[in-house]
């Protein structure tokens, strides 16, 4: 019997073409009962492969191809824990002083980790193929006899590869010869690179794609044949039928091979206590004093409740853990940094007393076991929001000081091939122009609803690529193989994970891209199915904002607002998000989220959780969407699946919503624990394993039985139940969500302009371009500054004028211009003020004429010379002879004239600048031209206000009189696209949300006119509609009939699309 | 002094359509590109009317319904002399200034044509003639004429004195400025000559330098430059059209030894040389047999013309350019020798390619080469002999593909330190592919090498197989039994084209017998394959 002992998959980053799960499963197919896993530097595929191996019965072996100093690689194959830990370590070390995807080991480091490993002598790249080419048989016996001092001789074995070939078995037998030699045992591998022969394709285009060559250059750089495959036992017997105890010794090895990802012996860090206390108890002191916080001294339900979950943490030894991340949040309290939990640890009142989420789960009454439970037998999931940017950065670097640089680490994002990406990468490989490429990749949709005609055959059409050609045709079939093959590792967003004693013994660790990082071989996947405990510490772009309003209401305002402290029954805030008027709020300014606010109408803090949670893929595909609108209108009665349901749905109207309320319906319906509940829902949730949904449908029926429901009402709560599984979203989470959107309202109705900067200083993040930001500012009142180098800083800040604040925007707008730059433009105009742009070019000589260029066209260099009524061109002009370097002969007269004449200098410089220039001024046309080419926005009037006697004329209505018509009228609108939406839910109708001069106005096209008018609906940024006004409970939109571009300007405005 | 200068707009298409200019309002596309990827370079109207766009791909196009032509480079380059005949015809003071537009000094031609009006509608006429469309402007500054003629559409007279105004109205963008410029022009909204005109020149030189300068002049019609006259004949090129019809070499020899003797002569003139002979020939009628034989000597434009069966062309690319007219004339006739024309000649079309001579000198202590013109003339010899595609150097080729070469064109080693230096690089460049592709890590397991004698090409043999394994082999009437094998050796590329290969070879020793005679023939050790695309068995070599 033969089992696989040297396979590479697709986790070799560009050397294998096969997923380890492929690899698994095919080699389950051809009757064998283990393989091991060798990646190039890596154990990057590991769980993978042991999961897919664990459900199909397969024993995966471990190991991987070390890169030694001399370019070959040790194919080093795990047989205890001990050799686990040692290869993990040698990897680190190797990957931690090198250069990203470099690095190789000595042979002391591996001598120094030896222990537990097996050593194969290795394919065309292994240690002996390598000796033998530089010095033949006497070469290969030194390197061998090497190998076995470094392993030890029980620990060697002679590899033998046949890929019929004839240097190879050239090689074989000098191998042979050196095994015979040497007394050592021969073993038969495959070398294998991808699953199946076909696959072999895909491994000539990584070549390619590896050593940056076209197909027809590489020559001899690509496999000489498809023969590494996985091979069947028969065939490998029958290849090596000569040798047959080379085929034997697989066996052999593969039983002592004893070691398993299940025996990583991770375990968490413990909290350092003072004064020698337990973790426990010091858990118990902080959640008392936090519970005293929130809930003061009387509240016993609280109590109960936090000792309930005190006791199964004690039980489940999770103490270390809660108090790790309760370090965090107190490190983040004491350097003043926003921070917030979220996710399911928003059920626990524990979590709550420590501060780490701000939702009270008691008041609430969410269900605890969503968040941890006995039977789960899994780490609980923190995640905790921070501003996005440098405090979540010193958040991050916090915890690397405290566990070491050996001791935490992110989680790796594995990246994989996608269309475009694999389109480009294959098509650079078949000698594809950059044209052809481009056109092709653009094509390439990003809708989230895809129709069966959005598929890669048209995508190639649409570019004119000839599917009748057979290499186009071997191209479109490549880039549908390339499709979720890793193509390297990235670094995830936040996942943190720490260790007891050294990480790198439990997984590899790598450097990332960014300096100070060290990432995990793993992504966070990977990490929770092997165990390993994450700390999410996500950026939140909103987080930022509301820490950036904060401190600017400080700074201007005077005033101090805690958001812990905020009226939460806030009437103007509620009366907004009635009104939809909820541009720039957090989770609640989308579309699809506006046209459902009018209708919810929230009046207090829960509704406003249920906003949250309502617009989600699970509500919107179990329809559950309509019956709690209309519940809640008064239009359907409230009624209940069962009696039984009452406590449990009656705040949701009998309508489940929430995944808590499937668990509670699972305990109260069927008698299920909490940890059965969750366990439903999982098992729901991920369609792991039919069987396992099968087993536990049946428990929840034979509950429900002995319930005594029966029948339609068991069928349906069954239905409910199973459906909703799927895509319902956490009350909890949704709760720590609502906080936020509250919060945003709250500083957006009291403080715009304070909300306003933030907002624009935080850029990109949330739904709308900050074009759509300013405009909706503008029309709730706020003025809005243009860039002006004599007063901008680098970020927008307010300026106030008779008691009000306006907002000037910042630097940071002007596109083109380098933060360093800006920072030094803002550095020498507070040393004084510039007389003329020489004077700005003189004393910030960094700048660029292509800097300066922009700066005077959107009209930030007006205000210099204000008194001469400079306007942007007079500025062009100037810039032009400013920034032309002087020749070194008349440079140094200026250097000396500058010398001598010392403080008159600004003044020469007015006068220069004096010169008036014979340019025309911009119309407003061009003015608008040069503010989105220059800022992406313009703080003058909007685009369409130009257009609008031309549109009254041709009938066209503004967005705020859409609002007042009646339904069913049929209307003509006219705006610039600002979102256009094609949701996965909504059966390949298409939303566009159109802006004109008074608001925004709602578009939805039939799937049929998006065929017809694809073109336009998808290139043109204005379009004029005409079809139906939809005006139902306040919610206004226009059903499309027809549309046709609108020739506005020739400003490049953009738009947020295809999410 | 005036100057009238011609431009032939959208000249791709012009240049196609010059045979057939009734087709100029016909939709119609030109493409250019390797396939598949074949994009639109030109379009008339009514194909850009019909919503053709440059840049899209030839299948788009298809679909737009409109007709497709390949872009011809030889037809441009055709128009392009036509061109230059006009502006010959007219006047022997002409500027080719661009492949689309020339120059013509027009003063003083009042006497032969008449006024400027005149001379105009005679150039728009006579380009007419040649199938050409143009756009014809006079004025008496040269870059005015050339800015007008590009600008505006058929004949534009401008009065001495009026070319500012005349100007006034074009675009910027047609005084050809850069990029950069451009870009500031349109930053300050200038977009007219008219606009240009009016700035200040010399805080515009202080703001875009001379190259604003130079624009503003431009767009005042006020540049001052002289006429860059044309050379006339960059193509040497001698022909002859012969009154009696001419069959043998002989009397050819002595023909085109007049021609090249002539060729040389003007070569030498301008110190030039010629770096290869083009050899035409216009023949009489063909009998059906001798088709074959033009078919692999005409190029592959004139294969399907009617003119086909016609014309015989051959080249004689040189080592290095020569000029010695006696040498030349032997290398031609080694080649008409080796593939002789067939048919009677009754035109001779001889043209060189000009080169600069070869003027370096041996090294006194450097070890003599062979003269290179000898050294031509023996490869000629030896190709009459053998045929040109089977002499010069073979070079292997970077590919698994058992057996693969080509063969290049055999260039000594030269003490020229240019050409030492590229020798050197590319067998850099040969290690370089070797050691990347892994061969030399191979090597040193390889060292006791056979020697293997390739069939080329390989013969078909008939294998009979027992166990998978060959155990007699049949081929060239022998029969072999195989004693000792060794393979499969598996080999298999090329899969995204459509001659991918996958083969199997076998190492045989074979001991033949004479069949219905039993054993005890010779032995010998092959190198058979079965080829799995064209299922067949084929011997290809044998060891030493």
């Amino acid at each position: 019997m033969y089992t696989e002992l040297h396979a590479r998959s697709a986790f070799s980053f560009l050397e294998g073409g096969a997923l380890p799960e492929e690899l698994a499963s095919v080699c389950v197919e051809r009757g064998m009962a283990a393989m091991a896993l060798l990646d190039r530097d890596g154990v990057y595929g590991a769980p993978r492969f042991y999961l897919a191996a664990q459900k199909l019965s397969l024993r995966a072996h471990i190991g991987a191809e070390v890169t030694a100093a001399g370019g070959w690689r040790f194919p080093l194959l795990v047989e205890t824990r001990a050799g686990y830990q040692n290869l993990c370590r040698l990897i680190t070390r190797m990957k931690l002083r090198a250069r990203k995807g470099e690095g190789h080991v000595s042979d002391e480091e591996v001598a120094e980790k030896a222990a537990g490993l097996i050593c194969l002598t290795g394919g065309r790249e292994g240690p002996l193929a390598y000796a033998l080419s530089r010095g033949g048989i006497e070469s290969g016996t030194v390197c061998v006899r090497q190998l076995c001092e470094i392993f030890g001789p029980t620990n060697v074995y002679v590899e033998l590869q046949r890929h019929l070939d004839r240097a190879e078995e050239a090689r074989n037998h000098a191998a042979l010869e050196i095994a015979r030699k040497l007394r050592l045992p021969v073993v038969a591998t495959n070398g294998v690179s991808y699953a199946l022969p076909e696959q072999r394709e895909v491994l000539d285009v990584f070549t390619c794609i590896r050593n940056h060559r076209t197909l027809e250059a590489a020559g001899r750089l690509l496999a000489r044949n498809s023969e590494r495959y996985l091979k069947s036992p028969d065939e490998m017997a029958h290849l090596f039928s000569d040798i047959p105890e080379a085929i034997a010794n697989t066996q052999l090895v593969s039983s002592r091979l004893q070691f398993n990802l299940s025996d990583l012996g991770y375990e968490f860090p413990k909290y350092p206590v003072p004064d020698g206390k337990s973790q426990m108890h010091f858990l118990r002191e902080r959640t008392r004093e936090g519970m005293v916080k929130r809930y003061g001294a009387g509240s016993e339900k609280a109590r109960a409740q936090i000792e309930k979950e005190l006791a199964l943490i004690e039980k489940l030894e999770l103490a270390g853990y809660f108090l790790i991340v309760w370090d965090i949040i107190r490190f983040c309290c004491e350097h003043n940094i926003l921070v917030q939990g979220r996710g399911s640890a928003a059920n626990s009142a524990v979590c709550y007393a420590l501060g780490i989420t701000a939702v009270d789960p008691v008041g609430m009454d969410l269900l605890f076991e969503r968040f941890l439970s006995e039977e789960r037998g899994e780490w609980p999931d923190i995640d905790l929001d921070l501003p996005s940017g440098d405090q979540r950065e010193s958040a991050i670097q916090y915890v690397y000081e405290r566990y070491g640089k050996l001791g935490a680490a992110m989680t790796a994002n594995v990246i994989t091939y996608r269309g475009r990406s694999a389109a480009r990468e294959i098509g650079k490989a078949f000698s594809f122009d950059a044209e052809t490429l481009g056109r092709l990749t653009s094509l390439v949709s990003a809708w989230e609803y895809k129709d069966e005609n959005d598929t890669l055959t048209r995508h190639f059409q649409d570019a004119g690529l000839d599917l009748q050609h057979p290499q186009i045709r071997k191209f479109l079939e490549l880039c549908v193989k390339f499709q979720d093959l890793p193509r390297h590792l990235g670094q995830h967003s936040g996942g943190m994970v720490v260790c007891q004693g050294q990480l790198d013994s439990v997984v590899p660790l790598e450097p990332a891209t960014m300096p100070g990082r060290v990432v995990v071989q793993w992504d966070k996947e990977d990490c929770a199915d092997m165990g390993i405990v994450k700390v999410d510490l996500l950026g939140l772009g909103m987080m930022a904002v509301l820490e950036d309003s904060l401190k600017i209401i400080r700074d201007d305002y005077g005033e101090e607002v805690d958001l812990g402290r905020l009226p939460m029954d806030d009437r103007v805030v509620y009366e907004t998000l009635q009104k939809a008027d909820t541009v720039g709020m957090f989770q609640i300014e989308s579309r699809a989220q506006m046209s459902c606010l009018p209708r919810l109408q929230p009046k207090r803090f829960y509704d406003i959780v249920v906003q949250v949670a309502i617009i989600r893929p699970g509500p919107i595909v179990g329809k559950m969407v309509n019956p709690y609108l209309k519940r809640r209108q008064g239009r359907e009665p409230a009624t209940c699946l069962h009696p039984s349901l009452e406590p449990v749905l009656e705040r949701t109207l009998g309508v489940p919503l929430f995944q808590e309320q499937l668990l509670r319906m699972a305990m109260i319906v069927a008698g299920f624990t909490g940890g059965q509940a969750e366990e439903l829902r999982r098992a729901m949730g991920f369609k792991r394993s039919e069987k396992r949904m099968k087993d536990i449908e049946q428990k929840l029926r034979s509950g429900m039985e002995k319930n005594g429901i029966t029948g339609e009402v068991q069928e349906t709560i069954v239905q409910s139940i199973t459906s909703f599984a799927l895509y319902g979203f956490p009350e909890s989470h949704a709760a720590s969500f609502a906080l936020l959107a509250y919060s945003s309202a709250y500083l957006k109705c009291h403080y715009l302009a304070a909300f306003t900067a933030a907002m624009l200083n935080n850029q990109p993040m949330g739904f709308y371009q900050p074009a759509t930001l300013v405009k909706d500012a503008q029309r709730h009142g706020l003025r809005i500054k243009p860039i002006d180098v004599t007063c901008s800083e680098w970020l927008c800040k307010l300026e106030k004028e008779n008691e009000s604040f306006s907002v000037r925007l910042g630097l940071r707008y002007v596109k083109g211009l380098r933060a360093d730059v800006g920072a030094e433009i803002v550095r020498e105009r507070n040393l004084h003020p510039f007389v003329s742009i020489d004077d700005l070019k003189l004393r910030v000589p960094a700048i660029r004429k292509t800097e300066l260029a922009t700066l005077a066209e959107i009209g930030a260099l007006n205000f210099i010379s204000e008194a001469r009524g400079s306007h942007r061109r007079d500025a062009l002009w100037q810039i032009e002879r400013a920034a032309r370097n002087a020749g070194p002969l008349l440079e140094r007269c200026e250097e000396a004239e500058g010398s001598v004449s010392g403080e008159n200098e600004a003044t020469d410089g007015a006068t220069n600048a004096a010169v008036n220039s014979p340019l025309l001024p911009m119309t407003a046309d061009e003015r608008l031209v040069a503010d989105f080419r220059g800022t992406g926005m313009t703080v003058g009037p909007h685009p369409m206000r130009y257009h609008r006697a031309r549109m009254k004329r041709q009938g066209v209505v503004t967005a705020s009189e859409l609002n007042n018509l009646p339904d069913g009228t049929h209307v003509r609108f006219a705006g610039g696209v600002i979102a256009r939406q094609r949701p996965g839910t909504a059966h390949g109708f298409v939303f566009l949300s159109l802006e004109d001069e008074t608001g925004i106005a709602n578009a939805i096209i039939t799937p049929r006119l998006f065929e017809e008018y694809h073109v336009v609906i998808v290139h043109q940024q204005f379009l004029l509609i005409e079809g139906r006004l939809q005006n139902q409970d306040n919610v206004v939109s226009v059903k499309v009939e027809n549309v046709q571009g609108l020739a506005v300007t020739q400003a490049e405005t953009t738009s947020h699309d295809f999410h | 002094m005036s100057f009238a200068s011609i431009h032939v707009p959208n000249f791709m298409v012009q240049a196609v359509l010059r045979g057939e200019t009734q087709l100029r309002h016909r939709a119609i596309a030109l493409v250019e590109g390797a396939p598949p990827l074949v994009r639109v370079v030109a379009a008339t109207e009514a194909a850009l009317r019909a919503e053709i766009q440059l840049g899209m791909a030839k299948l788009q196009a298809q679909l737009c319904g409109v007709e497709i032509r390949q872009r011809s480079r030889t037809q441009e380059k055709a128009a392009h002399a036509a061109l230059l005949d006009l502006g010959w015809s007219i006047s022997p003071r002409i500027e080719d200034h661009a492949p689309e537009t020339i120059i013509v000094d027009v003063a003083g031609l009042a006497s032969l044509f008449g006024s400027h009006e005149n001379i105009a509608h005679e150039i728009v006429q006579r380009a007419a003639g040649l199938g050409l469309l143009v756009h014809l402007a006079i004025a008496a500054n040269l870059e005015t004429a050339v800015q007008a003629a590009r600008g505006f559409p058929g004949i534009t007279l401008i009065p001495a004195g009026e070319e500012e105004k005349c100007l006034s109205s074009l675009p910027v963008r047609a005084l050809s400025p850069s990029v950069e410029a451009l870009e500031t022009l349109d930053r300050w909204g200038i977009r007219t000559c008219k606009e240009l005109a009016a700035l200040p020149v010399l805080e515009l030189s202080e703001r875009l330098g001379q190259e604003g300068v130079r624009l503003h002049e431009l767009a005042r019609g006020a540049s001052t430059r002289s006429i860059v006259l044309a050379e006339p004949c960059e193509l040497m090129e001698e022909e002859m059209e012969l009154e009696d019809s001419v069959e043998d070499l002989e009397p050819l020899s002595f023909l085109l030894g007049r021609l090249l003797d002539q060729i040389c002569a003007r070569l030498a003139a301008r110190s030039l040389a010629a770096a290869a002979i083009r050899l035409k020939f216009e023949l009489g009628d063909l009998f059906e047999k001798d088709f074959q034989v033009l078919a692999e000597n005409v190029p592959a434009n004139f294969a399907n013309g009617k003119d086909a069966r016609k014309i015989y062309k051959k080249v004689l690319q040189l080592p290095v350019p020569m000029r010695d007219s006696k040498m030349l004339l032997r290398l031609l006739r080694l080649q008409l020798q080796a593939d002789p024309p067939p048919g009677d000649i009754v035109k001779i079309t001889l043209a060189a390619d000009p080169a600069r001579p070869r003027s370096t000198q041996g090294g006194l202590f450097v070890p003599g080469s062979p003269n290179p013109e000898k050294l031509e003339l023996t490869v000629a010899r030896l190709a009459k002999l053998v045929g040109n595609a089977n002499i010069g150097s073979p070079e292997l080729v970077d590919t698994n593909r058992p057996g693969e070469f080509r063969m290049t064109r055999f260039v000594p080693e030269t003490n020229e330190p240019g050409f030492r230096r590229r020798n050197r690089v590319a067998r850099k460049k040969a290690a370089a592919g070797a050691t990347a592709s892994g061969a030399n890590s191979e090597g040193a397991l390889r060292k006791p090498m056979t020697g293997c004698r390739i069939f080329r090409p390989s013969v078909p043999a008939a294998v009979e197989l027992r166990e998978g394994c060959p155990a007699k082999v049949f081929f060239r009437g022998l029969c072999g039994r195989v004693v000792a094998a060794s393979g499969p050796w598996r080999t298999s590329g090329d899969w995204w084209r459509e001659n991918s290969w996958h083969q199997d070879e076998w190492d045989l020793e074979i001991e033949f017998y004479i069949a219905n005679a039993g054993a005890g023939g010779s032995a010998g050790l092959y190198c058979v394959y079965y080829d799995s695309d064209c299922r067949g068995w084929f011997v290809r070599g044998v060891y030493d």
